[in-house]
């Protein structure tokens, strides 16, 4: 069996302009998976999901996967390989009146 | 003041076990009671430790869920990876549980493992853990915090890491629910050493009573007891080893036993050091709570107070009973 794990990296949180996840160890991991769930959408506000990596966790660069850009609502899927030990998720908001509520899971496997 | 639950009563059968024991690398360096409940070796994944999470509404509201219980942070699987070595690894193999608070004072990380009692009696948790704050590197990171200044000997980061808990959430006999809690307290937010072991004299705050409007903390507030007025200092201060920088990981050996027939604490060993903890008093919930019959659970929890980020690591637990 592989391993895997789900990890729930935000719980609920309002994207208010620019965040990025607490970092977290993947190096066990081969493929990884972003996933951002709006539990408030966010009228008429798009956001970027750009994925960074980190061979120490404490300074970062952008994966080469490109960012993606849609908007706040339903669910944004974004998936990774070829990452180093460390992966984070940064999340911009442009646009939109109220600042929407989020779930962001990291799913990962061997 | 050391009392003796674990060792060989001299039975054959409790030979035997020894001797098999010894004989695996794996098991040999734990001391675990007659029945092995848990094993849980990092390098296999998670073996059901997971951030202790809020109850919530029949519709999943994040708005149902307490402020100070929304925010625990998954469990990583660790390889302990620093900026200065690399790859560290673990005890054994590569990867450790690994508890990351965020960087803000107060903030809590957990782990928790959900079982049940077959039984009463002796219950023991084993565990092989090390504690650090956050590595700091650049020309803004402090050089001194509270009592420790850099020397070459001594680190700042060692007065940035709080505390490290182990505690257990129990329950029976007609919802009688009570916790056991061993803290060690290695800082207070100024980032003053305290090296103190502590309990707390009042029982956890549940979502129930939040629902019940009998509490309401707020974010980062200390949910095993919110008043720093309810925790007790037991003995005097024990030095562990931090190793001077934030990126040496040191494997503490951690054991503790209590008594689920009694419902008491019994004792605590960390390294050489073993306390009788059998006077630490452990109150119950006045009211009874239903649906946790028979609940055994153990947690991990790291506290930063200093608004650094705190790691605690677990390289391997074993949990182990009498009955």
């Amino acid at each position: 069996m592989r391993e895997s794990q789900t990890a729930v990296l935000e719980r609920g949180i309002r994207v208010e302009d620019e965040f990025a996840t607490e970092p977290f160890e993947v190096a066990w991991a081969g493929e990884a998976r972003w996933f951002v769930q709006f539990l408030e959408p966010g009228e008429e506000a798009t956001v970027t999901l750009t994925p960074q990596v980190s061979a120490d966790g404490l300074a970062w660069v952008d994966h080469e996967a490109p960012a993606v850009k849609a908007a706040a609502s339903g669910v944004i899927t974004l998936p990774l390989r070829d990452f180093g030990h460390w992966l984070r998720l940064v999340v911009q908001r442009s646009g939109g009146r109220t600042a929407p509520l989020a779930r962001i899971y990291l799913a990962l496997k061997e | 003041m050391t009392t003796s639950t674990s060792t060989p009563d001299g039975d054959l059968g409790s030979q035997l076990r020894d001797a098999l024991r010894s004989t695996d690398p794996a098991l040999s360096r734990f001391n675990p009671l007659r029945r092995i409940l848990a094993h849980d070796d990092f390098n296999s994944g998670l073996h059901g430790w997971v951030e202790l999470g809020g109850n919530y509404n029949g519709r999943g509201d994040y708005d149902s869920l307490d402020r100070h219980f929304r925010d625990f942070r998954p469990p990583q699987l660790s390889s302990c990876d620093f900026f200065d070595v690399g790859t560290h690894g673990a005890m054994s193999g590569t990867y450790a549980l690994k508890l990351a608070t965020r960087p803000h004072p107060g903030h809590t990380a957990t782990a928790i493992r959900r079982l049940t009692m077959s039984g009463r009696g002796l219950l023991q948790i084993e565990a092989y853990l090390a504690y650090k704050a956050e590595a700091t590197v650049g020309p803004d990171a402090v050089d001194g915090f509270g009592d420790m200044a850099w020397d070459g000997n001594q680190h700042p980061s060692e007065a940035q890491f709080g505390a490290f808990t182990v505690a257990t959430d129990l329950c029976g006999d007609g919802g009688l629910r009570y916790h056991t809690v061993a803290r060690y307290q290695n800082a207070d937010a100024e980032g003053r050493m305290r090296r103190q072991w502590m309990y707390p004299v009042v029982p956890e705050p549940t979502p129930r009573e939040h629902y019940e409007g009998k509490v309401d903390h707020p974010y980062a507030a200390d949910f095993t007891a919110p008043n720093p007025e309810d925790w007790r200092a037991y003995g005097d201060p024990q030095e562990l080893c931090m190793n001077e920088v934030p990126t040496k990981v040191n494997w503490h050996y951690l054991r503790w036993v209590i008594d689920t027939d009694a419902r008491r604490n019994v004792e605590l060993q960390l390294n050489d050091r073993t306390m009788d903890w059998s006077h630490v008093p452990v109150p119950p919930y006045e009211e009874r709570y239903g649906s946790l019959e028979n609940l055994l659970n153990f947690y991990f929890s790291v506290r930063t107070l200093s608004g650094q980020r705190n790691f605690l690591y677990l390289d391997s637990v074993v949990i182990s009973a009498d009955w």
